[in-house]
């Protein structure tokens, strides 16, 4: 799953610096720095609670960082933000569209937003590759957890971005639609997308992420690929005391590095 | 527009209330005049636009996450909330032309050219109050089921207070409170374009104090908004 020969020797897409979050005086996110290339899928792994979203959100421009600098696309999210949010596909968590439009008319309001003209026809393309052509005048509404993931990852790169972002993208899916969607992002990151995803699923984060950081209270603790995460950590005795049938995971590393302790 | 095209049974029942109103309302043209009956319909009318149109809206597009979605893309911040302040606007344009046309043809409420121009120009100074009043409840107020019932209330005490307040029935004190509050006010604006002759001295303190209510409402509305339900 690896892409080195992608990523190596390419400018970053995304760039965060000395990231700081804080939320009254409780210290959200601290010092964080890592960076994303182009046809990258990086994944930010953390406990609930860990900074994870704060740092999306600063990423995302909907948070606003005490001290750090974001760049996307070598542009500034706090100097350029409409010419950073422009090279920016976003896949929110908790993101819904307008229950009451057709998944056509959001798709054609969206394009709009992003100053992309799509004809009838395209539309119509975009829709049979993410078969959904039959739904074309289906509201938003009307349609399962499944298609309205792959309406949103089609929102997210309909201006052809250079970063995309996925805050959780398989969250409540069916296993099929799980896999489905991991063809798709691992799709983008061929055409040179560069990825950011957050996950809970260390299956999906060892299966489709090229280059992991591990966040825990604010910090990053760990960034490697998923393989040289667990080599480099297999003989920590937390990781050999975490690991089940013998055979030492991801999830293993993960819950050797941040506890075993279950977070609010 | 698809929007309010397909929410359109809510939009009639917006326009609904207010006609019905003005129609059953035929018998008090000589004691509050043509005007009085039209102008407290177009109140009625722009407190359901604002506080149940405007402010139900903006409290299920934060909860579903829609408002987030667009602070994303490479828009500025206020097209988002603008977008959604033209659909009122034109909500509010189409109920008080559609009470015109129902004055006149079923209360033969006669205006001349120039009071139907004022009075559509005094209903948007008008229903900017409770489109402001709404933005209070919806910054102070997270869960959308909660604005909907609070948005409920509001309107409804606004109406039962608004239109028998001013009849005297509930004592001098009422009545009193009832002119000076954004029913009141904007009800005497609306009135006094709807016939621009009589407007006089009162009828310009009624448009100064409905502009300080939206400038107060407006200000604690924004400051208290929140984009997301967390």
């Amino acid at each position: 799953m690896n892409n080195d020969n992608h990523t190596s020797q390419t400018t970053p897409v995304l760039q965060v610096d000395g990231l700081n979050v804080y939320y009254g005086s409780f210290h959200a996110v601290s010092n964080v720095s890592f960076e994303v290339r182009p046809g990258e899928i990086f994944g930010l792994l953390g406990p609930n609670g860990a900074g994870k979203t704060s740092t999306l959100s600063a990423v995302e421009g909907l948070l606003k960082p005490q001290s750090g600098n974001i760049r996307v696309a070598g542009y500034s999210i706090r100097e350029q933000p409409l010419y950073a949010r422009a090279n920016m596909g976003v896949q929110l968590q908790a993101t819904s569209f307008q229950p009451e439009l057709t998944i056509t008319e959001i798709i054609q309001l969206y394009a709009g937003i992003y100053g992309v003209d799509l004809s009838k026809e395209q539309v119509a393309s975009i829709l049979a590759n993410i078969k959904l052509q039959d739904s074309a005048n289906k509201k938003y509404g009307q349609l399962s957890g499944g298609q309205q993931q792959r309406i949103s990852l089609v929102i997210a790169t309909i201006h052809d971005p250079q970063l995309v972002l996925l805050d959780e993208p398989t969250t409540g899916l069916d296993p099929q639609s799980r896999r489905q969607l991991w063809v798709r992002i691992e799709a983008m990151r061929d055409k040179g997308h560069g990825i950011l995803l957050t996950t809970h699923s260390m299956e999906e984060a060892e299966a489709v992420c090229d280059r992991i950081a591990i966040i825990d209270h604010g910090k990053i603790i760990a960034t490697d690929t998923p393989q040289a995460l667990i080599d480099s950590n297999r003989e920590r005795p937390e990781v050999i005391q975490a690991s089940r049938k013998g055979k030492v995971t991801l999830e293993d590393v993960f819950i050797g590095l941040t506890g075993t302790e279950v977070r609010s | 527009m698809t929007t309010l095209w397909r929410n359109r049974r809510a939009s009639l029942l917006v326009v609904l209330v207010p006609t019905v109103i003005l129609i059953s309302w035929k018998g008090l043209i000589g004691q509050l005049g043509g005007t009085g009956v039209l102008s407290n319909c177009i109140t009625v009318g722009l407190t359901a636009i604002g506080l149940m149109g405007y402010t139900n809206m903006i409290a299920r597009d934060r909860d579903k996450g829609i408002f987030q979605r667009l602070r994303v893309a490479p828009a500025p911040k206020w097209t988002i909330m603008t977008s959604r302040l033209a659909v009122q606007l034109l909500m509010i344009i189409i109920t008080t032309v559609v009470l015109f046309i129902v004055g006149y043809k079923f209360d033969d409420i006669s205006i001349e050219a120039r009071g139907y121009l004022f009075g559509l120009l005094a209903s948007i100074v008008g229903g900017a109050i409770y489109l402001s009043l709404g933005q209070i409840i919806v910054g102070l107020i997270k869960n959308p089921e909660t604005v909907n019932v609070v948005t409920r209330l509001v309107y409804f005490l606004f109406i039962m207070i608004g239109t028998f307040g001013e009849t005297g029935y509930l004592g001098p004190y009422v009545t009193n409170a009832v002119e000076w509050s954004p029913y009141g006010t904007v009800k005497d604006i609306i009135s006094a374009a709807l016939e621009p002759s009589t407007w006089n001295s009162h009828s310009s303190m009624a448009l100064l104090v409905t502009l300080g209510y939206t400038a107060v409402f407006a200000t604690f509305g924004i400051k208290w908004f929140r984009w997301n339900t967390r």
